[in-house]
């Protein structure tokens, strides 16, 4: 097998790169829980992590701050790439969620 | 007495006879380089809606200007009653050597290594070009400071044009104790660089031992990105590794001594008889 070969399925295998990062979060519309996303399904993905993240946690902090406010009551908010597979957290490479909240 | 009068006389006979010309070819003249001026104006305005190129806009308002200027002085120069046919033909034939010269020693015409909106680093000011003219320079630095530099300033010295390459190498060196799990450190950094859209496939990301120094190993891991994505890149990889470190309890060096006491024992290395060796060099 080639090295070209090999780096090709070491890519596709072990570490994906993913394209880009989304936000995942839901919330409770009148009894129905609704999945959505920050940035949009049809806007340019964030290319950071980081600031995925970030964004997560501060959805997450209004939310705890929200008061019975359904508007600003976000659940389940983690980050996802491209493909919306949920992204490990960057500092501890282990799944987080912030404000998990079973269906 | 009577020549000071004859000339007057001649200068009022000029003025009566071509008075009316003259002032209507400066009228010309007036409202011909305000509408030049408009028009470089909004055309500017219009191309910049149309185009971000900021030379190519710079330019073509240019050649604009150069030529409704060159329509207005000769129908100044018609109204006066001079016939502007030679200095017409002149001024093409002047125009078209100029243009051909510059075309042939093109390559030998000196000229600034950057263009309006690249970032370059001159001594120690970063920042990005905002205008060029024949003597200085115009630069922005990022937090907000403009700063006119002068062209000598710039070719005498060497700089950095951060546009002419469209990737760069990001450059983050770690340090570990010895009695840390190296393979451990190594893999992560890996893990990080690659699993970072912005990085490079190719050159992939890498990492090295670059040293063993007195009292940390020394990693370098390295990897490529954009030009415009290069610093956040950078600062969010140093956020990572430190973070992802402090995770998996791998510890960063600092400075340190190793001090050793000892109790009664003798220290290696001590002879038995260091007092009478001592006795004798005194």
């Amino acid at each position: 097998m080639e090295v070209k070969e090999a780096l090709k399925i070491i890519d596709e295998q072990w570490i994906r790169k993913p394209e880009g990062f989304r936000v995942h979060f839901q919330k409770l519309v009148d009894v129905d829980i609704i999945t959505d996303y920050v940035p949009g399904t049809d806007e340019e993905l964030l290319d950071s992590d980081v600031v995925a993240w970030r964004l997560a946690w501060k959805l997450s902090q209004i939310s705890n701050k929200a008061n019975d406010d359904e508007d600003i009551m976000f659940y389940n908010i983690y980050v996802v790439d491209d493909l919306g597979e949920p992204v490990d957290f960057y500092a501890t490479g282990q799944p987080k969620i912030f404000n998990p909240r079973k269906e | 007495m009577e020549d000071n009068l004859l000339k007057v006389n001649q200068m009022t006979g000029f003025v009566l006879k071509y008075g009316q010309e003259v002032i209507l070819a400066l009228l010309i003249l007036v409202v011909g380089l305000i509408l030049a001026n408009l028009v470089k104006k909004f055309s500017r305005q219009w191309l910049g809606k149309m185009t971000s190129n900021r030379t190519l806009i710079s330019s073509v308002t240019n050649i604009l200007y150069v030529l409704i200027l060159f329509f207005v002085v000769g129908a100044a120069l018609q109204q006066t009653g001079i016939n502007t046919l030679v200095i017409r033909r002149i001024l093409i034939g002047t125009t078209l050597i100029f243009v051909t010269l510059i075309i042939i020693f093109r390559h030998y015409i000196p000229t600034l290594p950057y263009k309006v909106g690249n970032t370059i680093k001159t001594g120690e000011l970063l920042g990005k070009v905002e205008a060029m003219s024949l003597i200085n320079t115009r630069i922005r630095t990022f937090d907000g400071n403009t700063i006119y530099v002068p062209n000598n300033k710039v070719l005498n010295d060497y700089f950095i044009n951060y546009h002419v390459t469209p990737d760069r190498r990001i450059k983050v060196d770690v340090a570990i104790r010895y009695d840390q799990d190296l393979l451990k450190a190594k893999q992560i950094l890996e893990i990080l660089m690659i699993s970072d859209p912005r990085t490079l496939s190719t050159p992939r990301p890498v990492v090295w031992v670059l040293n063993l120094e007195d009292s940390y190993v020394k990693l370098g891991a390295r990897a490529w990105v954009e030009n415009l994505k290069y610093w956040k890149t950078q600062c969010e990889l140093f956020e990572k590794i430190k973070l992802r470190f402090d995770y998996e309890g791998i510890e960063f060096a600092f400075p340190q001594r190793d001090v050793h006491f000892y109790h009664g024992a003798k220290p290696f290395g001590q002879p038995d008889n260091i007092e009478s060796e001592m006795m004798e060099m005194a």
